[in-house]
């Protein structure tokens, strides 16, 4: 198959400053007049940084490509680059076919017109000639599914009526590689259903597509290989579902070392825990278990003195916040008293049916109350549940098949 | 198959290739232009009460000032051998194309920021649909011109014909200030006010509400407006005009900036989207 994009050590300065950016750019556009086809300096002027940097990739025609990253980490500005918008400083970005950029849906939509108006306009900035945009006005105007505010001013639209305008034209304009930043976000449960159906339908079709989002269902749903961009700079590069973890896995560390610096300091407190371990069913230590399986988290502590009232909690976290807690107060029970020296807290759960993905675990000790803790280790362990063997989707339950004659 | 490739500097790696590339991209992209023109004139004249009437009241007032001025003596304007409003809003037709089309075409790129940042087009696309507006304007107040000849009941020679191509070399001069205050105001917000302001001043040193007569013929002669402007409306009223082979040397210089600032805005185009 066709390579679609290459992209060979590519990189993008930016100034940190609005004024070294006017300055710069008068230079750089009289460097550009008097003096073309002078080779440009890699080299970091006083208050640039580099936005993007040494990003090499292939991607096959058909193929998809998600960029994750953190804010700021260069992701719409590598997209930018793809695009042709901003031109490489290093480097050199090659794309075969006609690209359409969904950087943004509905740039240059007039707010004061119409959605009928500013679909010839929009149409007609992504490239499509004014006969495509004519055949193909009834397709748009029946996927963004408007109905009498087609006719209505733009400005006068939902934030999510005007994406999905502005997503109905760009996925009509018959691109060959759509680069989408973070489009779907906005729209509702229904439009992204059919926005991933229509992408679908269209890579099956051949075309190639790159994704940004922060998404990791939606990214694992739609990339087969991922590019985990830190700083500007690749971090990692290869299938979607490593790409993830690497990204989240960053992710929590760096939310965990933000958490550690709150945490009640060690000496003072009458209790801490040691450590975390998670076993399996064979009672091994392990650090993953399917989906479905048993499991046992084992909390080891150690106490200075007598303690009584103990309360002991493990937390699950994803990226967007608590799954699951096993919790001794939640659950009403009550722990015996501590002696001084080590003990260790076993939680056993016959079935651990969280949906299949990495987490992030804490681990608290408190006392009497929920709050009073003694110590926290937030967000310092991870785990992993994997797809449960012939699971459809990213659970499985026991379930029991009948026939019920009628 | 349209194969893309982004390097630094690629434009100069074409060197004199670059024309064709140039002519071609920008003929493929003129659907968008007529788009871009139509959006902005609907968009402008949607919440507007008076909207396209806009065009003959402002030069209507301009006029009617000089007029009365002078009548009261302050303004001692020479003999035009034609209606005087008639002479004057010929002129004010010219200039308002000039000053309109390069004020607007100077705000263009800024303007559309947010469309530059995320769309790939052509950038010159966006300056040439404000001259397109500025041009639009000419041509409404061309009616109104064969209004006020009705209404004195001026016949024009039929050298009239030859006013507009004598345009031709004035829409070149427009388009190449236009894009290279684009690209200017791109980077330094100040040039669009430094247009407004200067602009205004040099209407006044132009003889456009009045003949180019008297002490001061020189400073006409040095002014490059003066022949632009004078020209088209010479073959208009008088069916000649004094120096036309000046008048084509000036048009050769148009045509030579354009081109120049063409290019210059091709070359530097693509810086524009991280500067704004």
């Amino acid at each position: 198959m066709a390579i679609a994009i290459r992209s060979l050590q590519a990189g993008k300065k930016f100034s940190k400053t609005l004024k070294q950016m006017m300055l710069y750019g008068a230079r750089d556009m009289a460097a550009a007049v008097i003096d073309g086809g002078r080779v440009p300096s890699t080299n970091l002027r006083l208050g640039e940084f580099w936005a993007v940097k040494d990003v090499s990739f292939e991607l096959k025609q058909g193929g998809s490509l998600g960029i994750i990253g953190a804010n700021g980490s260069g992701k719409t500005t590598l997209l930018r680059m793809l695009n042709g918008i901003f031109m490489p400083d290093d480097g050199q970005i090659e794309t075969r076919g006609r690209v359409g950029g969904l950087i943004h849906v509905g740039a240059g939509f007039h707010p004061m017109l119409s959605g009928r108006e500013n679909i010839y306009i929009n149409g007609a900035i992504l490239g499509m000639s004014m006969k495509m945009i004519r055949q193909k006005f009834d397709a748009i105007a029946a996927f963004a599914d408007l109905g009498d505010f087609l006719d209505a001013p733009v400005k006068q639209y939902s934030s999510g009526m005007y994406v999905r305008l502005g997503f109905a034209i760009a996925v009509h304009s018959e691109a060959d590689i759509l680069l989408l930043d973070e489009v779907l976000a906005v729209g509702d449960r229904d439009f992204q259903l059919k926005c991933y159906q229509k992408l679908n339908e269209l890579r099956r079709n051949g075309a190639t597509i790159v994704f940004v989002s922060h998404n990791e269902y939606s990214i694992r749903e739609m990339t087969e290989h991922c590019l985990y961009l830190c700083k500007g700079s690749p971090a990692f590069f290869g299938p979607s579902e490593e790409a993830i973890s690497c990204y989240l896995k960053d992710v929590y560390t760096q939310r965990a070392a933000i958490m550690s610096a709150e945490r009640p300091s060690v000496g003072a407190s009458k209790a801490f825990i040691r450590g975390l371990c998670f076993r399996d069913a064979a009672g091994a230590v392990v650090e993953s278990v399917d989906s479905g399986s048993p499991l046992t988290i084992d909390v080891e502590m150690e106490f200075k003195g007598p303690l009584d009232h103990a309360i002991v909690g493990v937390n699950f976290y994803n990226e967007e916040g608590l799954v699951y807690g096993a919790n001794s107060s939640y659950e009403k029970v009550i722990l015996p008293s501590f002696a001084p020296g080590r003990a260790t807290v076993r939680i056993s759960l016959p079935r651990f049916d969280l949906p299949s993905r990495n987490y992030r675990v804490s681990v608290s000790l408190a006392q009497g109350m929920d709050t009073d803790f003694l110590d926290v280790h937030h967000m310092a362990y991870s785990f992993v549940v994997a797809r449960a063997k012939d699971a459809r989707g990213v659970v499985k339950f026991p379930t029991q098949w009948s026939v019920i004659r009628t | 198959m349209r194969i893309n490739v982004y390097e630094p500097n690629k434009v100069f790696k074409l060197g004199l290739n670059v024309w064709p590339v140039m002519v071609s991209e920008l003929w493929e992209a003129r659907e968008l232009v007529v788009r871009l023109f139509i959006r902005n004139l609907s968009a402008r004249h949607k919440q507007s009460l008076l909207g396209i009437a806009w065009s003959f009241i402002v030069p209507f007032v301009a006029i009617g000032t000089f007029v009365l001025l002078k009548r009261a003596g302050i303004l001692a304007i020479g003999d035009t051998n034609v209606p005087y409003p008639l002479f004057a809003l010929l002129g004010l037709t010219l200039w308002q194309f000039f000053a309109g089309g390069i004020s607007l075409g100077c705000n263009a790129l800024i303007e559309a920021g947010d469309m530059i940042a995320k769309v790939k087009f052509p950038r010159e696309v966006l300056v040439l649909a404000s001259l397109a507006q500025a041009f639009f304007e000419l041509l409404i107040k061309l009616g109104l011109i064969a209004a006020v000849c009705v209404y004195y009941g001026f016949l024009p020679p039929w050298t009239a014909v030859l006013a507009i191509m004598a345009l031709v070399p004035l829409v070149f001069l427009t388009t190449a200030l236009a894009l290279l205050l684009s690209l200017a105001n791109a980077v330094f917000r100040d040039v669009a006010q430094v247009v407004m302001f200067v602009t205004t001043f040099w209407m006044f040193l132009t003889p456009v509400l009045y003949p180019p007569s008297g002490k001061s013929a020189w400073l006409f002669a040095l002014n490059p407006m003066t022949i632009f402007i004078q020209v088209p409306r010479d073959l208009f009223l008088y069916g000649k005009t004094a120096d036309p082979l000046g008048f084509m040397a000036a048009s050769l210089g148009a045509f030579i900036l354009f081109l120049c600032a063409w290019r210059v805005f091709y070359l530097v185009e693509t810086k524009i989207p991280e500067r704004l």
